[in-house]
Order: C-alpha cells, then structure tokens, then sequence
C-alpha cells in the first residue's frame, strides 16, 4: 500500500536522533547509554551531554506493554490503514519506555505486561519504523 | 531547589499582588473573529470590570501558541506605552504562568499594571494542532508523531490507561469529574454545555474517543477570549472589586518536559509534581485550607491525577478521592466549579483563573460558600504552572 501523502514522516538526520533511524534502515533498534554508567537514555541526549560520553548500542528489540491506547476512528486518513490503531508504549528489556504502534495483534489480544518484539515497517528510502508485535 | 533570592521574590509577590479585573466574551464554537479583535473585547471588559483605562496599562502578559502580537492587541486597545511584555510556550500550561511573570514584574517595578490575556479559535475541525501534521516532524515529537500518537487524547490515555491498570482507577472515577464539571455548569450561565444535563450511564455509553478514554473525558472545543488585570494589592484599594490576592505561584517544567520523557519517569509522572512542590513550598496555605480547586482538565483523568499530584490525596487515592460526591458543590473540595474545559469551554485553561477569582470574590454561580482560598492549575502533560488564590 502506498503512504499517504500527509503521513507525518520524521526527521531522521538529526545529529541527536540520526543512529536511532540509521539503525531503522538496517533493521536494527538502536539505543544510546552513558559508556561509563550504562544508563540508557529515552529520548536520546545530543552528543555534548555531560561530556559526550555516550554511545549508542543495538537493543534486543523485546520488551512488553506499559500501557497503550486504541483508535477506531481516523482522524487522520494517514493513520486510516491502521484502524484498529493499537498505540503502544513498550519498556523494552533495556529499560526505556517507547512510543509505537502494535501489528498482527487485535484489541482484545493487548493487556498490560504483553511480551512484544520489533519488527520494521519501510515507509519510505529515508524512513523505517520500528513497530511491535506480539512476542508469542 | 529555590535559593535565597528567588525565595525573597515570592515572599514580596505573596499576598501584595492581585487580580482585580477579570473579562471574558461569550464562548462559542465560531466565534466570527480572529482573536487579536477578540482578546482586545476582552481585555476591554475586565479594564472596565477593574475601573481601569487602557491608559493605565503598561505591561502584557500572553500564551504563545498562536501568530498574535502584544504590540497589535496595545495599539488596538489604546495603550499608550507598554513598558513590559511577555509570552509563555507550552499551550495549557502556560496559564498561571502568565499571572506569575505580571506578579514578578510588579513587585519588581517592571511594569504597574499588567493584562494577561488568552484568545483562541479552537472549535473548528481544521484548527485542531493535528490536523496540521503536514511538514517533517522534528524534535521530540519525532519520536511519537510518526506512530500516530498525536491528540491530546491518545497522549493523556497513555496516562489515565496505566493509572488505571496500577491503581484500580475505574471508568466512573473518571465519570464522577465530567458530571461534576457538568452539574456547575448548569448554574453557568456562560457554559457551553448549559442545559445538557450527563449522568453516568450517558457517561459509560459515549462512544470511544481512544479507548480508554470516551467522548465525556474529553474536553469541549472552543472559541473564546479571557483576560484579567493584574496589579499591586496597594493598588487594588482604589479599584472596584474584591481583589483576588496571588497567594503562591510557581511554574515547572520539571527535567523531562515533553510527553515522550514523561512517559520516562519512574511512574510516569506528570510536571504537575514539581510544581506543587514549588507551590506548597511557596505557601502558608495548603491542599487542606482550599475550598475549592480548578484543575486543569482537559481530560477527566488530569483531574484524578492533579488531586494526586497538588497533594488532595496519595498517588493512586484521586479515582476515589472522587467519590460520594466530594467533588462537587456542596462537597469537601468542590473542583471546576463554573464547568472548567470539560463543561463551561476550553481555552487552555485560562477560564479557570477567571472562575478562581470569582470564587474569591464571592460571585461564582456555583460558589462555595465563605471562600477563602482557592487553587488554580494549568496543563500537567505539558511544562506547567499553578497559583494559590486568596480572599483579603
């Protein structure tokens, strides 16, 4: 199915975000740390933050359901393919809690805790989303 | 957090600052007019309800959400010369912010008399902030947008969803704040939602807006222009009303002021936290001595999380807290007595400084009898602010 032309596309270079959706392209979720801690850090810090003494890391791509919310209805037809649009933050094993969408589950499938995965969805050359599916 | 200098500025706006003008035209859902014609109509109206002229202003305090001018809306009114001027970010949390910077500006002798002032057209369909997701998402937003979760609703249901799943929080803890806003605005004459009576089961039966949250959660959209005037209590002696003292104010935008870090927080805690910090450290008053409270409610679940968050309950208690009846007129802590977003109309909150004035003036339609003290809080998704209003 063709995107929509007013899907809400990000911004992927970045210099703060560019790893997270370079990552994307290449089917890998990345996440950024302090090297010395290990504390992983959601939404990602610039590279100056504290003495730049950051890196960024390929995550496992599980986590589980923080807590989610469910559109029925488009109010935007860039969304309308998605309906039931399971909204989904997901606390990845890693920690950090991140804001996506669920596929291959319906509604009533979803509760708090779920055990999810990430799988990629290609929108465009430039963007890839991470999105979640059930980790079954 | 707050050092020396800092505590000294609020102990001199403490009780010494006041709202002595407040004005609002009718809400509506197309009001007719851009809003640098309407703020000028209400600005009008509360330099009139002050016994003011447009002469006697010299400072302005706005939201920054929307393209409009202080400069326009001056000359528009006829000031002569605006020695100060100010804009706030951050849409609903900006409200009590714009009381505080007049407040620091007038015990600072920035400025002697101030308007602050909040137009918007909201209630048509295309004027919705996500029916404008046309360019690249950039920032933050980056990192939500682009899966859909962009209304106000989904944002605040990430929310309200797992304070549901942690605490218990059922769907008519939620329902007992949009009848309770929905009962005082049927003494308010100005209400949008006058004559439209909501019981529970109406309630329970509205359709999903974003599951969890249903159409009744949500707050209404509309036009509107408010402003109130600002000046010192010294001041207020001369003028025609009862002034309604800042009692203590404080804004926070705490170390993750985006939903997105939000979200990141221990327990997802919203900016309304450090603010009531600030606040009640701010205050000889506390959660126990107000008699009412207008907590921003865009959605029903802010104000179960804002009796929470201001220190009415625990974490977990606001769903309860709602109970009986206890937030309604009549009851222990009678919360968005004129209606607030919910019920009287939604304009980022700016009407519930207005109605906290009223309340402290005595002349509210739903007003709790004898009261001395009220609170008055903005947006908590959002980098915030909040005051604590008091009878002299």
């Amino acid at each position: 199915m063709s995107l929509h032309p007013d899907y809400p596309l990000p911004e992927t270079d970045n210099p703060i975000t560019k790893p997270f959706w370079d990552g994307c392209r290449q089917h890998k979720l990345m996440l950024q740390r302090e090297r010395d801690t290990g504390v992983v850090h959601w939404p990602p810090k610039p590279a100056y933050w504290k003495g730049g003494k950051l890196e960024w890391f390929e995550a496992t791509g599980h986590g589980e359901v923080y807590s989610y919310v469910v559109g029925y209805e488009p109010f935007l037809p860039a969304f309308r393919e998605l309906l039931p649009h399971i909204m989904v933050l997901v606390q990845v094993d890693e920690g950090p809690r991140l804001v996506g969408y669920m596929v291959n589950c319906r509604p009533d499938e979803m509760g708090f805790g779920m055990k999810v995965r990430v799988v990629f969805k290609r929108l465009t050359d430039r963007v890839t989303l991470p999105v979640w599916e059930p980790d079954r | 957090m707050s050092g020396t200098i800092d505590r000294d500025l609020f102990r001199r706006i403490q009780d010494k600052v006041a709202i002595v003008g407040i004005g609002h035209l009718p809400f509506a859902k197309d009001i007719g007019r851009p809003i640098s014609d309407t703020a000028v109509e209400a600005i009008q109206l509360a330099l009139g309800d002050a016994g003011l002229q447009a002469e006697d202003v010299d400072g302005m305090c706005m939201f920054e959400m929307e393209h409009t001018h202080e400069v326009t809306i001056a000359r528009r009114l006829g000031v002569q010369n605006l020695q100060w001027w100010d804009k706030t970010s951050y849409g609903g949390g900006a409200s009590c912010a714009t009381i505080m910077h007049a407040a620091a500006a007038i015990v600072t002798g920035l400025a002697t008399t101030v308007v602050c002032h909040r137009a918007r057209n909201r209630g048509a369909k295309t004027s919705r902030p996500w029916a404008q997701e046309r360019e690249l998402v950039i920032d933050d937003k980056a990192l939500h947008v682009p899966w859909g979760l962009i209304r106000p609703v989904d944002v605040i249901g990430m929310w309200a969803h797992r304070h549901m799943h942690d605490y218990g929080t059922t769907r008519e803890h939620l329902g007992n704040v949009a009848i309770a806003a929905r009962k005082h605005a049927q003494r308010n004459p100005h209400a949008m939602m006058r004559g439209r009576r909501l019981d529970m089961e109406t309630y329970l039966n509205a359709r999903v807006i974003g599951y969890p949250l249903h159409l009744y959660d949500c707050c209404l959209e509309t036009d509107g222009a408010l402003a109130c005037i600002v000046t010192s209590v010294e001041r207020a002696r001369d003028l025609k009303q009862k002034p309604a003292l800042v009692h203590a104010i404080a804004q926070a935008s705490g170390p993750n002021p985006v939903h997105l870090a939000n979200y990141n927080t221990p327990a997802m805690q919203t900016t309304a936290v450090p603010c009531a910090q600030q606040l009640w450290a701010r205050s000889e008053l506390q959660p126990a001595d107000m008699d009412c409270a207008q907590i921003y409610d865009a959605f029903t679940p802010l104000v179960i999380m804002g009796l929470e968050d201001y220190g009415f309950c625990k974490r977990g208690e606001g769903g309860p807290f709602t109970e009986g009846g206890r937030i309604e007129l009549g009851g222990e802590l009678p919360v968005l007595t004129s209606g607030g977003g919910l019920s009287e109309a939604y304009v980022h909150g700016f009407n519930l400084i207005l109605e906290g004035v009223r309340q402290i003036r005595g002349t509210s339609t739903a007003q709790v009898p004898n009261c001395k003290a009220t609170l008055v809080t903005g947006a908590s998704g959002v980098a915030t602010s909040a005051m604590v209003l008091r009878a002299a």
